[in-house]
């Protein structure tokens, strides 16, 4: 177990500074839409190499965990997601920030990335060996059913027409298959462009289609792009406190969500976030409601995407296999270092990955003073900039930071593209959430589908293959019942009434 | 038939689109060497299809959604800033990041500038302008290394 010694040897004062340099670092980077917590990492590895291991691992770490926390900064004032875990944070928080509630938002989104990165790193130093079995229990058909657990999200975001949700989350799983497919090697949907072949970038496409259409409606009038309550700005610490203890199951489960979803390869911070937010929502308290400013959305998006930070560690750490793709440049510098991962790692190597799992847990906690202090000034320059300096500013941040995921022009013009088309569809009520929903998804659906059909193909049953595994079953089951139980409520409550007023 | 104007024709114009977009990736399906990779698009072409078949018969029935006040402001304006990014996205390969950044920071800060143009303003946010423009090309491309385009004709 991990003793008072890794602690110390975190605590130096070297380590310290590692620590509160790669989150401050990695909640600027997380901040500037399109620039991603796995770029945050992959730049910043070259320095690591001269480094103490357990240091270099703290400060991968703390830029990892800072450049998650960072995304809802954008999320919250510009509608944007600074990194794709943050999508759902957008659903609550930038209502919250028209409201003229943004510094409560982000002090908000502060307090619960500290509460999900604290148990997705407790997780890793208590009970990594045993959770990382979850990694492998997951296979291609578990992948596809937790992907359409997330679709069922759609029927929630769709705000207003259930059948425009539909309509919208098809178009993004459509956009999503654009590009030569990863099963055959098939162009498809290209229709002769090369601009296409590449596919539809992800963290372009969630800047088009929701930091463009903010512009475009900031650029039509002289209106402030927030609104600007008397006195905000401040921390509103107290408020934001008292409301996470009120909404302290929400924390929990979201940030056990993460945990969990952090552990499985692939997933990454986006699903979790999106699943702990479907799980608050069906479980909202009696006047919370969720999609129109309410705090519990950024609670449960924020402590889940935390949450996968820690959780991720597992896999890449016990098995060799990288939970999240930052995980995956991590165990690239973890190999130059001369670590070996595998199950011996925390006997054989115990004090360098407890004295790594001290320093997460530090650079967690460091999160909160500077989370704050960073979130209060990124707030008041984005209420006190001029719109004339402000549109151009963001203008050229998603223009700059399109470029960058791939180094790709046409990612660009995709995403300016992408943000017109969405915000011609928002006029109509094609809301962007569920489309960007397709677009996330729909990758791992069709992967594990067709990797799952291929293998129940090859053993001669597939319904066994889809309907016949344990976990498979209980996602189902869990789909099902997010789907079906609001309209059982919901008829419930009719009955109640009709019952009462007889 | 309801005998008051129906709502969101906008809405049933949209779905009408996305149906025949729909329509636009069966046909590609057909085109596929592997049937596995037909699989997913035709799938969710046709959920798009009827869905939106599905809203149109609703709007037909005057049930469409009621989507409240229209986009006010000035269309102007919001044209503008498409063209803009888009026409310096597409010169970034020939004219470099930052000949082709500069000019759509001036550009976009005429068009959203709303309030009257004083000494100081005209100093001011051109300073700004190019201390952000610079600002993240140092970022970018020496900090983070991305590689910036570089002018076609130096």
């Amino acid at each position: 177990m991990a003793g008072l010694e890794h602690l110390l040897g975190a605590l130096t004062p070297l380590n310290l500074l590692f620590a509160l340099f790669g989150v401050v670092a990695g909640t600027v980077i997380g901040a500037i839409p399109g620039l991603t917590a796995t770029m945050a990492v992959a730049v910043l590895v070259p320095l690591t190499f001269a480094m103490p291991t357990a240091s270099a691992l703290i400060l991968m770490g703390a830029i990892y965990t800072g450049a998650i926390y960072g995304g809802a900064y954008s999320a919250i004032l510009l509608n944007t997601p600074g990194t794709p875990s943050a999508i759902a944070t957008t659903f609550d928080g930038y209502p919250l920030a028209k409201k003229g509630n943004g510094d409560y938002a982000i002090t908000v989104a502060c307090l619960a990335s500290v509460v999900g990165g604290m148990i997705g790193a407790l997780a890793l130093l208590t009970l990594a060996p045993p959770l990382s079995r979850v990694a492998l229990a997951f296979g291609p058909v578990e992948y596809f059913w937790l992907a359409i657990f997330g679709l069922s999200l759609i029927a929630a975001l769709a705000e207003g027409s259930l059948l425009k949700g539909m309509a919208g989350g098809a178009l993004g799983l459509i956009l999503s298959c654009i590009g030569v497919a990863e099963v055959s090697a098939d162009v498809r949907l290209t229709f002769g462009s090369h601009t296409m072949l590449s596919g539809i970038q992800i963290v372009a496409a969630l800047i088009g289609l929701y930091c463009v259409p903010v512009l475009i409606d900031l650029v039509a009038t002289p209106d402030h792009h927030l609104k600007i309550e008397k006195g905000s700005g401040g921390y509103r610490l107290g408020e934001a406190i008292a409301y996470l203890w009120r909404d302290k199951i929400n924390a929990v489960r979201s940030s056990v969500i993460g945990t969990i979803v952090g552990i499985l390869p692939g997933a990454g911070g986006s699903i979790a976030s999106l699943v702990a937010y479907s799980e608050a929502r069906r479980t909202a308290k009696k006047g919370q409601v969720y999609g129109k400013g309410e705090p519990g959305g950024v609670v449960a998006s924020e402590s889940a995407n935390n949450a996968t930070v820690g959780g991720g560690f597992i896999p890449t750490l016990v098995l060799g296999i990288p939970g999240t793709p930052p995980d995956a440049v991590i165990l690239g510098a973890l190999l130059v270092q001369g670590v070996r991962t595998g199950p011996s790692l925390f006997t054989q190597q115990g004090e360098v990955v407890y004295t790594f799992i001290w320093g997460l847990i530090l650079a967690t906690i460091l999160m909160l003073p500077t989370g704050l202090l960073i979130g209060r000034y990124a707030y008041r320059t984005i209420i006190t900039l001029p719109k004339a300096l402000l549109v151009p500013a963001i203008a050229f941040m998603t223009i700059i930071g399109g470029y960058a995921i791939r180094n790709n022009i046409s990612d660009v013009v995709i995403m300016i593209v992408l943000g017109g088309i969405g915000w011609v569809l928002g006029r109509f009520g094609f809301t962007a959430s569920p489309i960007v929903l397709g677009l996330i998804l729909g990758p791992i659906a069709e992967a594990g589908f067709v990797q799952a059909w291929t293998i129940g193909g090859a053993t001669d049953d597939r319904f066994a293959m889809f309907f016949g595994r344990p976990i498979s079953i209980a996602i189902i089951v869990f789909t099902l019942f997010t789907l079906l139980s609001p309209f059982y409520l919901a008829r419930m409550k009719k009955l109640k009434e009709r019952a009462h007023a007889d | 038939m309801p005998t008051e104007a129906r709502k969101d024709t906008g809405g049933a114009v949209v779905s009408l689109l996305l149906i025949a977009l729909g329509c636009l990736v069966i046909w590609d399906t057909t085109t596929y060497a592997d049937s596995d990779s037909a699989v997913f698009p035709r799938t969710f072409a046709a959920v798009m299809i009827v869905a939106a078949v599905a809203y149109v018969l609703t709007w037909l029935a005057g049930r469409g959604e009621d989507l409240g006040e229209p986009a006010g402001g000035s269309s102007r304006r919001r044209i503008c800033l498409i063209v803009v990014m888009l026409a310096g996205a597409l010169a970034m390969p020939w004219l470099g990041f930052l000949f082709a950044a500069l000019p759509v920071f001036g550009a976009l800060l005429l068009v959203a500038m709303y309030d009257p143009w004083t000494t100081r303003r005209m100093i001011l946010y051109p300073v700004i302008g190019l201390a952000i423009v610079f600002g993240f090309y140092f970022l970018f491309n020496d900090v983070l290394l991305v590689p910036l385009p570089t002018p076609a004709f130096l």
